[in-house]
């Protein structure tokens, strides 16, 4: 149970609390919205944005049901074809079903762990917008008619300048990474917010097992998105410049793209689902009226899941070519993965069975979910399994269980969650009379839909084909399969007229009407811009609270923070594990920059897009110069020291402890970053070892000097960072130490770009070059991002940013010069080791 | 709050079983690869997965008989005993998930 708190001395009715709070978090009317950063502003904006992009990909699919409903079908050409069935499925996973799943977890998440809002406002704000004009670029190709066309995984060498010479494949290329960028900086802000912003009290034990899903969730995408990014990089790279990382004839390998697509694709999978199962995990047991069962044994599966998800990526790519024991590795991985799904599965039945189930229209849609998950999950071990996959893949049966794993296990709880929290959002309940039908409609069509074409697959229909004779025995199944179509369109629709009845006629309902014991219902209806008018103290665990009771004292408030102060938006950083509350974070105020630096961002994209690269490489450095610029106005630039927050509790700033957000969100980085590099090196080795012609290719002979003296030059400039961190520690000015950091970076790019200058063989004449090209290129690239670090950090020293309690900034720096200097030396040293790799290919039997 | 708190640090220990799963499929894999890529002898091949499975369960065995054999340190509160339960959890199933994913492909042909 959630305690209230005693009031404060300086304590305020709720009513002039509430305006003050709104005057300072409350996006401004107008054009102001523009400048928006507030989670719940966000997060609904992505909802809506998500929702759009789903109702597009909606209809592509319903084009692909009426192509395929009869035989011989002109309705589509095989052009148009190729481009609506392919970004049915790009926008439905990349537009909708990612930034859906992330839209639950910005709005949701704060409230849920009792916070105001997440710990990077406006890192949240520039994701949208990415998100939104990534998915803008694609939807725009689409109509101009030159959109992707090569399937929604874009394998290779159809998506090659040879097989697709048309800027349809980069625009999947560019358009996707760029709403990757908002998936990726969503995920780290979602990761530190959960782990450093919770309500104190929230200890982890404590903590929701919605946040225990959505934390797992965020560090797998900042592991899984990588590899892609990476992919869709060396692609891009390949299709503007030549170097032939997937191009066999010049000792690239085309399977190089399915492994870096299924490092990403697979776990991806479990992307989208594990949010779902937190909204089951949240829901069910409010339905049932009883506490989860299992609460321990769900962390430990949801772990299990993240890390298994990730080694059974090789499953898609079992009719490649790989030995049977190989494959048998990947095989095992995929039936083994059922088991932590179960575990879950059983979790939610012992609930319902061990206590006392009411019916509503969010369980309409649990149930559906149970029954069409169940079914995905169970023909998902049919293609575990080796012989089985051989005879089913590239079928119509593929496309059946993807559907009732993504589509179903996504679409009915999320469905669930639309109708349990839209009272939180609008205030009024459903309409029963068009919900329950839109239920039965929209499970009656998937099933008629999706079931058959297991049916279809099995009779050997492939998949991405666009029309077929008659004779296949296919007819019938088809037209079914696209009758279904349309009554789960009908269903949607119903859904649709559902929502805006609600919103007009719904019956406006109490605070809490579920019931429910999670804090993002200890808030007015529809919530304010602050969220919470004090921070709650959770005393007990938090899945056993009575929000309504708490919410009044919140108002009034008598907890945390229940004041204001200088016009800042503060909320309360804590202890990771305890939730002990350590220091306090004063959050950003509404701004424009995020909404600039996309819009630049997307200048970059589009300069590539349409091959004005020197153009791209500008807009790429104003968007970074606005980054700095962004820096400039964070933290504070004086020292405060411990500041009353309420329950007699005083906490320093965040600018003046050691584990800030900032720090932990470095980390995520890193980590993100890491796992790019460590594809990378991966793509060195395997196309070391599967791709022809290394033998052949004229043995490198880098510069060994250069390697050294670049090595060198990170060296120094670590030492400089450590040197300027100290001096600032003890009170002087760092700016000797900063200068000389900028100068060892400066000599270490010019040797990296001097060495990749003379790669040898040419990067674009053979896979062996464009390898240590990439290798080298990325220390560049790193050491010019520190070079950023240090320019922000002089700047930042000079405006009072910095001072002996306030070195965060020069610990940044040095955390990622000591990261650069890693991988440097590792890719210096795998440089200079290539020639006597492929000397040792040579060797070979 | 009387009891200390959990340091962050000791979050790793959850992923820490895993991890080591995720090395085994890497290290069997690149040995199988490279195995295959230079022609080696069936018998070697195996041998070498076989003590690099073996390698890899005898770490997992080792973290989960070092964590088992103390009891949880009540002196950090409930959140150190979940912690501890749900560590030891992802170790014995990742002590499973490696035997049971890498153990029996052992036997299969080689390299066709």
């Amino acid at each position: 149970m959630s305690e209230s708190v005693e009031r404060l001395p300086q304590g305020t009715p709720a009513l002039r609390l509430h305006r003050q709070l709104s005057a300072i978090w409350a996006t401004g009317p107008g054009l102001q919205r523009l400048a928006a950063v507030n989670h719940s502003v966000i997060g609904l904006r992505m909802m809506v944005t998500s929702f759009a992009f789903f109702a597009i990909a909606g209809v592509l699919g319903m084009l692909t049901r009426v192509q395929l409903a009869t035989p011989n079908s002109t309705f589509m050409v095989p052009e148009t074809y190729n481009q609506v069935f392919t970004m049915h499925g790009s926008m439905m996973l990349f537009l909708f079903a990612i930034p859906m799943v992330e839209s639950f977890a910005v709005y949701l998440t704060p409230k849920i762990l009792g916070t105001r809002d997440f710990a990077f406002p406006r890192l949240t704000a520039y994701g949208y917008w990415c998100y939104l004009f990534g998915g803008t670029i694609l939807t725009v190709a689409l109509i101009a008619g030159v959109a992707p066309n090569g399937g929604w995984f874009m394998y290779t060498p159809l998506s090659s300048n040879v097989y697709t010479p048309g800027i349809n494949s980069d625009v999947w290329l560019l358009g996707v990474t760029f709403v990757e960028i908002s998936a990726l900086s969503l995920a780290m802000e979602i990761v530190v917010s959960i782990l450093k912003m919770r309500a104190p009290g929230m200890s982890l034990d404590r903590m929701p097992i919605f946040a225990w899903y959505i934390l797992v969730t965020a560090m797998m995408m900042i592991v899984a998105f990588p590899p892609l990014i990476l992919g869709s990089i060396l692609l891009e790279v390949e299709r503007a410049f030549g170097l032939p990382f997937f191009d066999p004839t010049r000792g690239g390998d085309a399977l190089l793209w399915q492994h870096l697509f299924w490092l990403f694709g697979h776990p991806d999978v479990y992307i989208i689902f594990l949010p779902m199962a937190a909204v089951l995990s949240t829901i069910i047991p409010v339905f049932a009226n009883r506490p989860l069962v299992g609460y321990r044994a769900i962390v430990v599966a949801i772990v299990a899941l993240a890390f298994l998800s990730f080694g059974i990526w090789v499953h898609h790519m079992f009719t490649v070519g790989i030995p049977h024991l190989a494959l048998a590795f990947f095989s095992a991985g995929s039936a083994i993965v059922a088991v932590p799904t179960a575990v879950q599965i059983f979790a939610w039945l012992a609930t319902l069975a061990h206590g006392r189930p009411r019916w509503d229209v969010p369980m309409l849609y649990v149930f559906g979910f149970f029954f069409i998950f169940v079914i995905g999950g169970l023909t998902g071990v049919m293609l575990a399994m080796v012989p089985f996959d051989w005879q089913a893949h590239d079928t119509y049966f593929v496309v059946a269980h993807m559907h009732y794993v993504v589509a179903g296990a996504l679409a009915f709880p999320m469905l669930a969650a639309f109708y349990y929290w839209l009272p939180l959002l609008t205030g009024r309940t459903a309409v029963h009379r068009l919900s329950v039908p839109a239920f039965w409609l929209i499970f009656v069509g998937f099933n008629l839909t999706f079931f058959l074409m297991h049916l279809t697959g099995l009779l050997g229909m492939p998949r991405r084909i666009y029309t077929y004779h008659g004779d296949e025995g296919w007819n019938w199944l088809n037209l079914l399969s696209s009758l279904g179509g349309f009554v789960m369109t009908i269903g949607f629709a119903l859904l649709v007229i559902d929502l805006f009845v609600q919103l007009r006629y719904g019956r406006r309902v109490r605070r809490n009407p579920w019931g429910s014991t999670t804090l993002e219902w200890a808030m007015s209806i529809p919530p304010a811009s602050y969220a919470f008018a004090s921070i709650p103290h959770v005393a007990t665990t938090n899945d056993g609270s009575a929000p309504g009771e708490l919410a009044v004292s919140l108002a009034r408030g008598e907890g945390y923070l229940g004041s204001v102060r200088n016009g800042w938006q503060e909320a309360l950083g804590v202890h990771m594990t305890s939730g002990v509350p350590d220091q306090l974070i004063i959050l950003p105020n509404p701004t424009y920059l995020p909404l600039c630096t996309a819009l630049v961002t997307a200048a970059a994209v589009l300069s590539m897009l349409f091959k004005f690269y020197w153009l791209s490489l500008g807009f790429a450095l104003v968007t970074m110069g606005l980054f700095v610029f962004a820096a400039q106005s964070a933290g504070l630039a004086r020292d405060y020291g411990p500041l009353p927050i309420g329950r007699g509790v005083n906490v320093p700033p965040h600018t003046e402890v050691a584990d800030a957000p900032a720090w932990l969100a470095l980390i995520c980085t890193l980590v993100a970053d890491g796992t790019l590099f460590t594809s990378l090196l991966f793509g060195t080795f395997y196309l070391w070892i599967s791709a022809p012609n290394w033998t052949t290719a004229i043995t490198p002979e880098p510069s060994r000097a250069l390697a050294f003296g670049a090595v060198a030059a990170l060296v120094v400039a670590t030492a400089a960072a450590r040197g300027s961190l100290r001096t600032a520690t003890a009170g002087g000015k760092a700016s000797g130490w900063i200068a000389l950091g900028v100068m060892a970076l400066l000599v270490a790019i010019a040797a990296a770009v001097r060495q990749i200058a003379g790669v040898v063989p040419d990067p674009r004449e053979h896979a062996l070059g464009a390898t240590a090209a990439a290798l080298l290129g990325y220390v560049t690239l790193h050491a010019g991002i520190g070079i950023l670090f240090l320019v922000s950090n002089i700047l930042r020293q000079r405006a009072g940013f910095i001072s002996p309690r306030r070195v965060l900034d020069l610990r940044l720096t040095q955390l990622w010069l000591d990261y650069t200097l890693i991988t440097g030396v590792i890719a210096m040293g795998l440089v200079l080791t290539l020639p006597a790799l492929v000397t040792v290919l040579g060797g070979r039997p | 709050m009387s009891e200390r708190p959990v340091p962050p640090r000791h979050l790793w220990w959850l992923a820490a079983g895993f991890t080591v799963w995720c090395s085994a499929l890497v290290a069997l894999y690149a040995i199988h690869g490279f195995g295959c890529a230079f022609v080696w002898s069936a018998g070697s091949l195996r041998l070498w997965l076989a003590v690099a499975l073996l390698a890899h369960l005898m770490v997992l065995g080792w973290m989960w008989y070092g964590i088992s054999r103390v009891a949880p340190d009540f002196g950090f509160g409930p959140t150190g005993v979940f912690l501890y339960w749900a560590v030891m959890g992802t170790l014995i199933t990742a002590l499973v998930a490696t035997a049971i994913t890498f153990g029996p492909p052992l036997l299969l042909a080689t390299c066709i």
